[in-house]
């Protein structure tokens, strides 16, 4: 019994610690403990922390790690925050502070973040828009130069199918669409540039089913291919379009906003650390559609980390000392 | 619908690559990815129950005096408990100034445990047979200390029940917590799912599993030494 | 909030909650189609017992996303394999419930009927069943309410349901569908918890409810 009693007197100053120790720890749970794509490794850089963001598919990690290795190598303390689940979301987490930066396609900044419909007819137009965009809002960001590829969406087809109703571009899918059943996730079925962009450029484009997974990439591949699906949306520099059991559908009406990726940075932090962007744009600069495609092939088929693709990646070009 | 199993069959020999388990993708990443993930599971885990207790002790025993109070408890707890994972988080972050990340998993977490806690809190303490009291305050014990040296520690075997129930479903439900970037073993589950890569979903769901699990003995090995009398009892 | 119930009337509401009902009910059946007659066939041995407990508590530990999750590598994605998921969610409880409630049934109330002169099966359906019911629907009652939670998490695997419409609200950033979606979910758990209730006090046996109330 006195046992007892000397546990519920603990029981009070055993709570006290744990919230204080809660309270300390919370900065660090989600931001540099996450799980996945690695945290951010306080002992490289060493100089101001910057945290570097991303969206929750291959591409945007990968994308993310090379900005935030490179930005360790040379002089700063990069921290990592891959999780974030949408355009939305991570803008969110942009102006409020909680990151620094993010990769963001030109064209989805256009129509997901500033709502804009209209969209530019070439890529430069549609950075200069998207730039002027984040510069003229509150707080301001600055969309740096873009990494030279267009990582837009692809819309294929399992072979066997295209085969049977003869498909080759996306106007061929849309008389076909009552008798496909189309894979994608809830975003690309509701948003502006996805398949109300593709039911506006095409007329008859009705599909017969069409199946929501809200993972991106994997599932839906594996979908199409095992026959859940006939069709699904992915995207240009995936590795899994390669597949020669897929066709792309080819977009002979160039309906599709362009999307280059490039670091969308806060003003403040940019002010404050003007190398960043000399660091940002040299790995931008050094990729090209061929590349991204081959990297996330090593997440996707083969299986590597992100963090570890990224840092062969920079060690070859030399980004890295 | 086709038979089920013929076509359980057909898709698990169609499966061409995806190997179960690859172990070195396991050795490799074992302390930059999974232990961190581990400790951020036992971090969102452990300071909601933290916190719940904190807030479950006081009131159970407040309401188990004043029991007018206890039908709205329950049912606003109920609410809560009723409330899907995924429904609950989303409308936390759609509320200003709660963004993603661990802070609404944790009040979420503390929410869903509410009810279980506060119950066994006031289940545990009505247990204590009137007798009891009346002795202790027969030999002149304050209220106060009626409180902390008989009821509580008599209670405290069915508060530790609910202890347990609490920890292993927050530990179930930290997963999901991942989806609004709350970090722990979930990512790993989703992640899993997007790179079509079976190893990191079983690896995050065993761990999740193992934790609940070591969780769950753990809390029950607490109860069962707290329970002198029920060792006896035969079965 | 009128936003919300511009939700409520899109086409593909109704369809969602109806995949959600439907995937709930479905799994919830099929789990008291195997728990039950399992259940009851190892009522007698001690073994049977332990071991449907110590399943039953593994099954509860093991998170809801996890086995969703871990069924889309073999299975794919969609319905069917959300309803295999959600339907292995199921059984434990049940199972515990039954197993232990039957269990639980005093010794000398059966004894007292085998000399009425009652045979095993009578025992069991005229004796321990009617006792053990409040206990197997409380049993059935946390399945049910469990499984409308999990079916939230269907839509990461295809299998559709209001959980896709929280992950559209949160993809888009669109605190309207979110909201209704979220709301929409509770409100199903409220009104099965709620309904599941009722069912289990219509359950249980007048004698019982009565010695419930006198504090026996």
């Amino acid at each position: 019994m006195k046992n007892r009693t000397k546990l519920i007197r603990a029981i009070p100053t055993l709570l006290a610690t744990l919230a204080l120790l809660a309270l300390a720890g919370c900065g660090n749970v989600g931001s540099s403990s996450g799980s996945g794509p690695s945290a951010g490794d306080d002992s490289g850089g060493g100089g101001p922390t910057i945290t570097v963001g991303s969206k929750n598919f291959t591409e945007q990690y990968v994308l993310g790690e090379l900005y935030a290795q490179a930005l360790d190598a040379n002089g700063f303390n990069a921290e990592t925050k891959l999780d974030l689940g949408s355009s939305a979301i991570a803008d969110k987490a942009l102006q409020n502070g909680q990151i620094d930066m993010y990769p963001e396609y030109t064209g989805t900044a256009l129509v997901e973040i500033f709502k804009q419909m209209e969209q530019p007819d070439t890529p430069q137009a549609t950075y200069q828009e998207a730039k002027k965009a984040y510069a003229d809002r509150d707080p301001a960001n600055t969309m740096l130069e873009p990494a030279p590829f267009n990582n837009t969406y692809g819309i294929f087809v399992r072979r066997e199918v295209a085969e049977e109703y003869n498909l080759q571009t996306l106007a061929d899918l849309a008389e076909a669409s009552g008798d496909i059943t189309f894979v994608c996730f809830s975003e690309f079925l509701k948003r502006p540039d996805g398949v109300p962009n593709m039911q506006k450029n095409y007329e008859g484009l009705k599909f017969g089913e069409v199946k929501i997974v809200n993972s991106i990439g994997g599932p839906i591949y594996q979908g199409v291919l095992q026959g859940e699906g006939d069709a699904g949306v992915g995207f240009t520099t995936d590795s899994q379009l390669a597949s020669d059991e897929l066709v792309v559908m080819e977009d002979q009406k160039n309906i599709w906003p362009f999307y280059y990726p490039a670091p969308v940075v806060r003003n403040n932090v940019l002010e404050e650390n003007p190398k960043m962007e000399e660091v940002l744009n040299s790995v931008s600069e050094s990729l090209d559609a061929e590349i991204m495609r081959q990297l996330n092939a090593q997440v996707d088929i083969e299986q590597e980390d992100p963090e570890d693709v990224a840092a062969n990646y920079l060690e070859e070009k030399g980004l890295v000392d | 619908m086709a038979n089920p199993a013929l076509t359980l069959l057909q898709d698990l020999s169609s499966i061409e690559d995806p190997k179960l388990i690859e172990w070195d993708w396991i050795s490799d990443n074992f302390w930059e990815d999974i232990v961190p993930a581990i400790q951020g599971h036992i971090f969102l885990s452990f300071v909601s129950v933290a916190i719940a207790l904190m807030i479950s002790l006081p009131t159970g025993v407040l309401v188990s005096r004043y029991r007018k109070a206890y039908p709205p408890v329950t049912f606003v707890t109920g609410l809560l408990y009723s409330i899907p994972s995924l429904a609950l988080f989303g409308i936390l972050i759609s509320v200003p100034g709660i963004t993603i990340g661990p802070t609404p998993v944790i009040i979420a977490l503390v929410a869903y445990s509410l009810l279980i806690l506060i119950r066994n809190t006031v289940a545990g303490l009505d247990a204590v047979p009137a007798e009891t009291i009346d002795a202790a305050r027969g030999m002149g014990l304050t209220n106060r200390q009626i409180l902390f040296r008989v009821e509580l520690p008599l209670a405290l075997p069915v508060i530790v029940a609910g202890i347990r129930i609490a920890t292993v479903t927050i530990i179930g439900i930290a997963t999901i917590g991942a989806y609004i970037a709350g970090g722990g073993l979930g990512k790993m589950i989703f992640d899993g799912i997007n790179r079509s890569f079976p190893t990191m979903i079983i690896t995050g769901a065993v761990l999740a599993t193992a934790l609940a699990i070591i969780a769950d003995l753990s809390l029950l090995g607490l109860e069962r030494y707290l329970r002198p009398w029920a060792r006896r009892r035969k079965t | 909030m009128s936003g919300i119930l511009d939700v409520f009337r899109r086409p593909d509401f109704f369809e969602l909650l109806w995949q959600h009902i439907l995937l709930s009910a479905a799994a919830l059946l099929i789990a008291v189609a195997i728990a039950l007659p399992v259940a009851l066939a190892i009522r007698n041995t001690s073994l049977g017992a332990a071991l449907a407990v110590n399943i039953g508590n593994i099954g509860r530990a093991v998170p809801s996303l996890a086995i969703l999750a871990l069924c889309q590598p073999f299975l794919g994605f969609g319905f069917d394999t959300a309803l295999v998921a959600l339907t292995a969610l199921a059984i434990p409880p049940i199972l515990i419930n039954t197993s232990t409630g039957l269990r639980e049934v005093r010794r000398d109330i059966i004894d007292a009927a085998r000399g009425m002169g009652l045979s095993g099966s009578q025992v069991l359906s005229r004796i321990q069943l009617p006792i053990a019911a409040p206990v197997i629907f409380a049993g059935i009652r946390t399945s049910a309410v469990q499984v409308v939670a999990s079916a939230t998490l269907a839509t990461f695997i295809g299998g559709g349901g209001l959980g896709e419409l929280i992950v559209e609200g949160t993809q888009l950033n669109n605190t309207t569908i979110l909201l209704a979606g979220s709301f929409s979910v509770a409100v199903l758990a409220i009104l099965t918890e709620v309904g599941f209730g009722a069912l289990e006090m219509a359950m249980t046996p007048k004698g019982l409810k009565i010695a419930q109330k006198r504090g026996r």
